[in-house]
């Protein structure tokens, strides 16, 4: 039923970032290229379901996820580059698996091999504005709040983490504290911090595990943003620390997440919640 | 079989609509007037050509006073030698203004009772076929100032200055002789830990009267380094108002965008009243600030988007090869003579030898522009240009049925141009009903529309 998954929230909100993106009259999204990535991303998984026997075809809501927020942060000129950033997404699942697991968040993984392997892929960090910081953020939180068993510390840890590193980096450089708010002020870090590491199939299985990791994605993002100037940091950052995940799941042993332990999860958070 | 041959030619419609589309979409009509830089009384202009880490920065002065109280410093991202300083021509600037400048365009409707051949239907005869053509070391330990390289580049003594802190640096420029605003300490400090170095340039006054030349030339500077950004903080120490910036960014690859504002393309291709032409600085200046305050005074615009090779319609011809290296363009293939006139149909095959401008328009204050300006170059090859149209109708006699139905459209599309104009530029209606009277003559209104205008309802 709709709204019964949680992806369902998930995908709800990033259709609305991308209705209300286009809907604004100066955007660079480009709904056919949006429809690419859709395609693709659904065509890719479904194909792949089928060769490997594996995957079932509830997993298109995955995929959709997936190739939404390609379409939201991903731009690219022509429309082969999003077809193979999708196709390139959707197949990293399949194919970098440790147990049953996929270590790399498929978007990211698109965005990177976008980035690298096509002559014409960008990401604009910009174009989400600063008005957009705080519909995100409003819709964002809520969306984590519904989703309940979503991986907010996640979030929090990375959010948190780098903020005190641009925190410290501004106190020590003397700028102003507007020149802070403004640089903490991207819409792309935000939806990054809350649709991108939040993926609970991709990341690590136990909550210290996950503020570590993030802790980690924070600091080397600090590190690109502000020493070797690259404005896709948060990005790359990630896909530098997708394989971590691993490690982690060894060294901190916690049941891995599935979409259908979910009722557990929300009664588990309930009881846990009653008792303080 | 018989699906897979619907699908093919469907597949390859999508391909070519997706792929091509943008490329083969072109503008044409008659180039009136341009809105260029001349418009703002005080416009810092910069023209940076980047490829990879490698920047050539031009710097305008829109200085305006005594020469011998000129000064200026500026951050850079690396220690400059006398060979990465030189002193560039105006001239080069005010092309790429003029290129580049939004422009006004103005089309002629066809007699609506002479039969129509499909050839017709593209409007634009015989002047944009124009277009396509001609392309083409001592140091001050006290203070912790480094003086990491002094030279003379023309007319100007310049300074190449490291510090250690704020406070040292400032002494060190009053002692000096330069005259710095209050505030500047607070300012300079965090490019200093960020291990900026100083660019400070002065007027040498003996040099600048042997030139004969009367106003200041711009300075350029080439240097290597990740930092693609634009230090406007230093700028607005004792800035009162809103200033402009116009930014064209030269790149191999395709448009720039800012990374840290949003950059929002400015109104473009719509219809506008005839009398515009007479007013079009005007309509420009109301049209920006506008924009400007609508986007919240905190954006950048993108005015301008094209491939230097070409433009259409032209409101200055493209820059040759020789003006392009002049302003900064250096990776242009040096075996390609300039002098060897290059036929209109010919298309560079190799992107290394294209240049893609991208013209930013940026008003700035400190409340709204906290951070420096930092960009990034994309592959976005899409073309842009504020470009803003004027439609004449047909003034011969109509005497045919269709005749009569064009006519009675007009008023629908003047109406239409007005709303258009008086939203885009924020001018009263009824003003622009009235000039447009003027121009048109053959428009009455009823009281009742007259009445509802007034009440602000039409």
């Amino acid at each position: 039923m709709l709204l019964k998954d949680i992806r369902d929230y998930q995908i709800l909100f990033l259709g609305l970032f991308l209705v209300l993106g286009i809907g604004t009259r100066d955007w660079t999204l480009r709904p056919e290229l949006i429809g690419v990535a859709i395609a693709t991303s659904l065509a890719t998984q479904w194909i792949l379901s089928l060769v490997t026997g594996k995957e079932q075809m509830a997993n298109l809501r995955s995929a959709l996820i997936t190739s939404l927020g390609l379409g939201l942060l991903l731009r690219a000129d022509c429309w082969t580059t999003m077809a193979i950033a999708a196709a390139i997404a959707i197949a990293s699942k399949f194919i970098f698996q440790v147990g049953d697991k996929h270590f790399f968040n498929p978007t990211n993984f698109g965005i990177i091999s976008a980035l690298l392997l096509t002559p014409d892929a960008w990401v604009s960090p910009g174009q989400w504005g600063e008005e957009w910081w705080y519909g995100l953020l409003f819709a964002g939180t809520g969306g984590m709040i519904l989703q309940r068993v979503g991986r907010w510390d996640t979030t929090a840890a990375f959010l948190g983490s780098y903020s005190l590193l641009e925190a410290i980096r501004n106190l020590w450089l003397g700028w102003t504290w507007d020149v802070y708010w403004h640089r903490l002020m991207s819409g792309s870090l935000l939806l990054f911090a809350l649709f991108m590491i939040t993926d609970p199939r991709s990341i690590p299985n136990s909550r210290i595990g996950r503020v570590v990791w993030a802790i980690c994605i924070a600091g080397l993002t600090f590190i690109l943003r502000n020493y070797f100037f690259i404005s896709t940091a948060v990005f790359w950052a990630l896909f530098a620390f997708a394989p971590l995940t691993i490690l982690l799941d060894v060294l901190w042993l916690a049941p891995r997440f599935s979409w259908q332990e979910r009722e557990t999860d929300v009664e588990t958070l309930q009881c846990n919640v009653s008792q303080h | 079989m018989k699906f897979f041959r619907l699908l093919t030619p469907l597949l390859l419609a999508i391909v070519a609509v997706f792929c091509f589309a943008p490329a083969a979409w072109a503008f044409c009509g008659f180039y009136v007037a341009k809105a260029d830089t001349k418009l703002y009384n005080k416009a810092s202009q910069v023209v940076i050509a980047r490829d990879g880490d490698r920047t050539v920065l031009t710097m305008a002065n829109d200085f305006q006073g005594e020469v011998k109280d000129f000064a200026m410093v500026v951050p850079v991202p690396t220690v400059l030698q006398k060979e990465q300083v030189r002193v560039t021509e105006t001239k080069i600037i005010e092309r790429l203004d003029a290129f580049s400048a939004p422009r006004l365009v103005e089309y002629f409707d066809p007699d609506p009772c002479a039969p129509v051949y499909p050839q017709e239907l593209s409007a634009a005869p015989a002047p944009a076929a124009s277009n396509e053509s001609a392309r083409k070391r001592s140091s001050d330990a006290s203070l912790g100032v480094t003086v990491e390289a002094r030279f003379n580049v023309g007319e100007y003594d310049i300074l190449i200055l490291s510090a250690k802190e704020s406070g040292g640096l400032e002494t060190w420029l009053k002692r000096n002789g330069y005259k710095i605003p209050r505030g500047a300490k607070q300012l300079l400090k965090p490019y200093i830990r960020s291990s900026m170095k100083f660019f400070v340039a002065k007027v040498n006054l003996d040099k600048f009267e042997k030139s004969g030349y009367q106003f200041l030339r711009p300075l350029q500077i080439s240097y290597e380094s990740p930092k693609f950004m634009l230090p406007i903080r230093l700028g607005m120490i004792n800035a009162t108002t809103e200033q402009d910036l116009i930014v064209y960014i030269l790149s191999p690859q395709g448009q720039a965008e800012i990374t840290n504002y949003r950059t929002v393309k400015i109104p473009s291709d719509t219809n506008v009243p005839l009398f515009v032409k007479d007013e079009f600085a005007d309509f420009y200046k109301s049209m920006f600030q506008t924009a400007y305050t609508k986007e919240d005074k905190k954006v950048g615009f993108l005015e301008y988007a094209w491939n230097m090779g070409s433009c259409d319609p032209c409101s200055a011809e493209p820059l040759t090869p020789d003006e392009l290296k002049q302003a900064g363009v250096f990776w242009l293939d040096d075996n390609s003579p300039s002098d060897v006139p290059v036929s209109p149909s010919f298309r560079r095959p190799f992107p290394r030898t294209s240049v893609f401008i991208s013209r930013l328009h940026v008003r700035y204050t400190r409340d709204k522009f906290p951070e420096d300006l930092i960009f990034q170059q994309t592959a976005n090859s899409e073309f842009f240009q504020g470009r803003y149209v004027l439609q004449h109708p047909f003034q011969g006699e109509l005497k045919c049925q269709a005749g009569r139905e064009y006519k009675r459209s007009l008023p629908k599309r003047f109406e239409q141009e007005a709303q258009t104009l008086a939203k885009l530029t924020n001018w009263k209606i009824q003003d622009i009903r009235n000039k447009m009277k003027l121009s048109v003559g053959n428009l009455t209104y009823s009281w009742w529309e007259n009445l509802f205008s007034w009440l602000g309802l039409y």
